[in-house]
């Protein structure tokens, strides 16, 4: 089966040459010269718009047959007329000529059928006289009838109140098809009607204007289905109809109207006339007519002008069917569920299986590929760009939120602080704002259009891509059912459509990118313009304009960390003098351990603790904030400058020195208090040693000295010694401040217990 | 019943605990409030007032203009720190979201099927990077020259409100000490009394000390760093502007070549409106296209 390619096969018109021919197209009916038939194709061209017409098509069917009758009996009433005459003048003839000879009789029945000839000969060009006055009358009236309705009626109409909905778009096309009539009648009154020139004149101007008409008369036709329904709706509210009806009685009285479509159906009426006005004409004209040529021209142009219009106006509905998205909830989606759709989604899914699996060939239309690819890819394109220009817009609006003029430094003085504020102000209120209104409507609006004109197409593609599934199934069927030839009309119908339109809206749409990029890079251009003067306006009063970039940079990047190099000077003598702790009174239990910190190492060891500090190692020291120690030893055992041996005022431990800062005395320290506090008694009788000859407590807290006796520890806090083995004495006392016991540290021992007590014996 | 009192008490000292943690909390919660006025702040700490004026007013007044003009620099400063920030990442966001439009598109198979359109891709995307690259250079610039210090000088003030602090911290104890002294003053010369008298008076003299030497400071210093803003922001300002002039010349210069390549020129935006309507009218003509 071929599939129509095109909407407006070029060959259409060659073989329309035979008015009795069928058109090609599908809906092409047989025409016959008969009225009647003529009558039965013209509501075979309404068929398609639905029942809802048909009913509407009543009326008027009823209407012009009546007056075409009429027609057909005055144009027989005249026919008598001349018929007679003939009669006449034979009688006369007779009586004359009754003595006459054969041969005479013979040469007057020649005469006679040569009169007869003549007579016929007359009929023929009266009757073809009547029909062309008939074209000219009708069109005359029809003209008048249209500007009745949409001068006297529409304004009648509009001055109701309330002004009925949607009004302007039932008589939405309706001037066209008036223009192109009155050019039409213009034309055909710059003859006579009994000029010889007449006729041709006739074909002549109607073949000029067909391309006007079918342009005319094929949006009228394609929104007639809205207008019906628009009056329809019209006739649910009673009250408005009353008043609807009786204002299209006043203004026609002599028409026996009775609602709107009567006028408004006239031009569908009218176009399918004109074939059978043409062709009445061609009938009653000579074949030796110099126009009869012409005239069988135009009558198959006329012809081929309803086709393509009906074929324009199926498109349209199909098209209309399917463009849309429905907006359908899931809820809707369950109620639509029947058998009928389930086996028909069923079917598209199998088959759409079996193209994946590769059981069945795939219909393959390369030209429609071709083009559903370049749609996709312009279709993704759209999008992306959309979405970007919308995130430019985005970050747009944030630059311009940012009030970066809105600061106060009183630097009302400085040229470059005031500078700048004018600048971002100008910015923010007028040179940004215009550009993003610029892009927005000259870059974003129409983006945002064309993106919604994007669905339509696309709707479409999906559609015909399950028509064609559908198709398939049924493509090699001898004999189609009245459903299955639906499908496969709406496919085809699809299908050509498709190709007929994709290809101006892939270049439409292309252009349309292309010229809103140059927009872009346009806009951009303004705006850099724009910005250029105004910063450089400014920049020349600056006291530093005069230097070239490089040097400028250098100035300014130098100028920048001077600033910070005396910023951060100053914000250490802050720190320093202002930041250093402060005398704070101390607490009296740290008071008293300061003293005694003092009066054990000197004021110069006494340090404090800057955060807490938990001890993790062996030997560490649990201190919490601003809590005092002295210093004992400035590394560990093992030589590790960073650990700390120090006293927390009876406690002894490792700190890593990092926590530690040196505590300032107040200038002038207030001299030690009179009575330092002296820790509780000695507990001399928790252990038992001997000490003979303890030296004398000194302030040096180093000694050399060595072990006397031997001595076994007898916990954590105490190391063995053998006698004679050499110990430093880092205390001469215990913690306590008892002085039978001493702090040392034993060399030898690989991890001496430093926080021990050991019996001390011998001397210095 | 001596168990069920002691019971009762240890629940009053619960309910209190309870009730002053409580507080504390709400103390704490409108002291997170930024209390910028320093004088009322200690004021409910009533540690007993001196009779004596130890601080004048015109000293306290001029104290308090001076960190209120801080104070306000401050906030100004990390004003303009964020603004500037922000609207510099506005700024990169968009030369990025202009380059992603032409390397999508330059992307797009469009590009394959019409060399025109490759060529003006091709043209739009060399622009636009340029542009992003200029832009980062700019951006680079100004965090150099004007984010950084901004910045830097915004670190300046917590030390500056702690050196504040500390100096109501020292007058506190100085108020304190100082009317300790004056009770004692007040009492009878009595041995113990006088000897309390003379400890009071050592323990006076350093914190007095201490105030007054922090309170020069800072009244010696505050306005020193009040008037260094001209000098550290003047470049930072100038840099700012010079920076926006060389990019936006540049800027120019590229556009004007991509408007030459890809534009028609000398359209005004009606014409355009025009002929972009023109086009989607006809589209919308179309039977294929939905209009609604």
């Amino acid at each position: 089966m071929e599939v129509p390619r095109r909407l407006h096969p070029p060959t259409l018109t060659l073989t329309l040459a035979n008015a009795a021919s069928a058109p090609p197209c599908a809906i092409g009916p047989k025409q016959k010269s008969s009225r009647r038939n003529g009558m039965r194709q013209r509501s075979r061209l309404e068929k398609h718009g639905g029942p809802e017409e048909e009913e509407e098509e009543a009326a008027p069917e009823e209407k012009v047959p009546s007056e075409e009758d009429l027609l057909e009996e005055t144009s027989q009433l005249l026919d008598i007329s001349p018929a007679r005459h003939s009669r006449l003048s034979s009688e006369d003839s007779v009586s004359e000529e009754t003595l006459e000879s054969e041969e005479m009789l013979e040469e007057e029945a020649r005469r006679k059928s040569e009169e007869e000839k003549a007579a016929a000969k007359e009929r023929e060009a009266q009757r073809q006289q009547m029909s062309v006055e008939e074209l000219v009358q009708s069109e005359r009236s029809y003209l008048r009838m249209l500007e009745l309705s949409t001068v006297t009626i529409r304004s009648s109409l509009q001055k109701l109140q309330p002004p009925p909905a949607g009004l302007d778009s039932m008589f939405l096309y309706i001037q066209e098809v008036m223009d192109v009539s009155t050019r039409l009648l213009s034309k055909l009154d710059q003859f006579q009607p009994g000029d010889p020139r007449f006729l041709e004149n006739l074909c002549e101007s109607f073949l000029a204007l067909s391309s006007d008409i079918e342009a005319a008369y094929k949006e009228y036709l394609a929104n007639y289905t809205h207008v019906t329904v628009l009056e329809n709706g019209y006739k649910q509210k009673e009250a408005l109809w009353r008043e609807i009806v009786t204002i299209v009685k006043s203004a026609a009285p002599e028409v026996n109207a009775s609602s709107l479509s009567f006028f408004l159906v006239m031009p569908v009426q009218r176009i399918a006339r004109y074939p059978l006005l043409l062709q009445t004409i061609q009938k009653h004209t000579d074949p030796a007519h110099p126009a009869f040529a012409l005239l069988e021209q135009t009558a198959h142009t006329s012809v081929a002008l309803n086709c393509r219009i009906n074929e324009y106006k199926r498109f349209r509905e199909v098209a209309d069917k399917y463009k849309k998205t429905e907006n359908l909830t899931i809820r809707d989606k369950m109620v639509r569920l029947n058998t009928h759709s389930i086996a028909k989604k069923t079917a598209r899914f199998s088959q759409h299986i079996k193209h994946e699996t590769g059981m069945a060939p795939k219909v393959v239309d390369e030209e429609f590929d071709a083009l559903e690819g370049f749609f996709a890819v312009l279709d993704h394109g759209i999008l992306q760009l959309l979405e970007n220009v919308e995130t430019y817009l985005l970050n747009l609006q944030g630059f311009l939120e940012c009030r970066t003029e809105e600061f106060d430094f009183d630097m009302d003085g400085e040229k470059s602080a005031v500078s700048y504020k004018e600048i971002t102000t100008a910015l923010r209120q007028w040179v940004l704002p215009t550009f993003e209104r610029r892009m927005r409507t000259l870059i974003h609006k129409p983006l945002c259009a064309l993106r919604d004109l994007l669905v339509g197409p696309r709707n479409l593609i999906r559609k015909r891509f399950h028509k064609l599934l559908d198709y398939e199934v049924i493509e090699g069927k001898a004999s189609l059912t009245f459903d299955e030839q639906e499908v496969v009309n709406t496919y085809k119908t699809l299908n050509t459509l498709l190709l007929n339109e994709l290809p101006r809206f892939n270049g439409v749409a292309l252009q349309m990118i292309w010229s809103m990029l140059g927009t872009f890079s346009c806009l951009h251009k303004d705006l850099t313009a724009d910005m250029e003067q105004l910063f450089q306006s400014f920049a020349q009063q600056l006291p530093h304009s005069f230097l070239s970039d490089s040097a400028f940079w250098e100035w300014a990047e130098s100028a920048v960390l001077d600033g910070a190099r005396n910023l951060q000077a100053l914000c250490q003598t802050v720190e320093e003098t202002l930041n250093a702790p402060a005398v704070q009174p101390l607490s009296p239990s740290s008071q008293r351990c300061l003293q005694q910190l003092t009066g054990k190492h000197g004021s110069g060891k006494i340090y404090q603790v800057t955060s807490s500090v938990v001890g993790s190692r062996d030997l560490d020291l649990n201190l919490t904030k601003g809590e005092l120690v002295a210093i004992i030893s400035g590394a560990d055992t093992r030589g590790d400058k960073r650990r700390w041996l120090v006293d927390a005022g009876g406690r002894r431990g490792y700190v890593a020195s990092s926590k530690l800062v040196r505590y300032h005395q107040a200038a002038e320290n207030p001299p030690p208090s009179p009575h330092p506090s002296l820790p509780e008694s000695s507990t001399g009788n928790r252990r038992y040693s001997y000490s003979p000859g303890a030296p004398p407590l000194t302030s040096q807290p180093c000694f050399q000295v060595w072990a006397a006796y031997s001595f076994t520890a007898r916990g954590n806090h105490e190391v063995s010694l053998q006698a004679g083995q050499p110990v430093r004495v880092l205390e001469p006392h215990d913690k306590r401040g008892n002085p039978e016991w001493n702090l040392v540290e034993v060399s030898l021992q690989c991890s001496p217990e430093l926080q021990s007590r050991a019996a001390l014996s011998g001397g210095v | 019943m001596r168990t069920s009192k002691l019971w009762l008490t240890s629940c009053l000292e619960l309910e209190c605990r309870v009730v002053r943690r409580y507080v504390c909390r709400k103390i704490k919660i409108t002291a997170g409030h930024r209390r910028r006025k320093i004088a009322p702040k200690m004021s409910w700490f009533k540690i007993g007032q001196p009779k004596k004026q130890i601080v004048s007013k015109t000293v306290e007044r001029d104290f308090e203009r001076e960190y209120d003009k801080l104070q306000k620099l401050e906030d100004q400063t990390k004003k303009l720190h964020k603004d500037m920030k922000k609207s510099t990442e506005a700024d990169l966001a968009m030369s990025k979201a202009a380059v992603k439009i032409s390397v999508d598109l330059l992307n797009n198979p469009l590009c394959e099927q019409d060399q025109a359109f490759l060529e003006a891709m091709n043209a739009l995307d060399t622009a636009m990077k340029r542009m992003d690259s200029f832009n980062q250079e700019k951006v680079t610039q100004i965090q150099k020259t004007v984010i950084d210090p901004l910045k830097k000088y915004s670190g300046v003030f917590p030390s500056l409100n702690m050196a504040v602090k500390r100096r109501e911290q020292a007058l506190q104890d100085y108020k304190r000490l100082q009317s300790k002294v004056e009770k004692y003053e007040e009492k009878d010369k009595t041995g113990p009394v006088m000897v309390k008298l003379h400890q009071a008076k050592e323990e006076l003299r350093p914190v007095k000390e201490d105030f007054e030497a922090k309170n020069k400071q800072l009244l010696d210093e505050m306005p020193k760093f009040y008037q260094s803003r001209i000098d550290y922001f003047q470049p930072s300002f100038e840099a700012l502007i010079r920076a926006q002039v060389v990019y936006f010349t540049e800027m120019y210069k590229i556009f004007n070549d991509l408007t030459d390549q890809i534009d028609q020129a000398g359209m005004t935006d009606d014409q355009r409106q025009k002929e972009t309507e023109a086009k989607l009218s006809e589209l919308r003509a179309l039977s294929i296209v939905a209009d609604d």
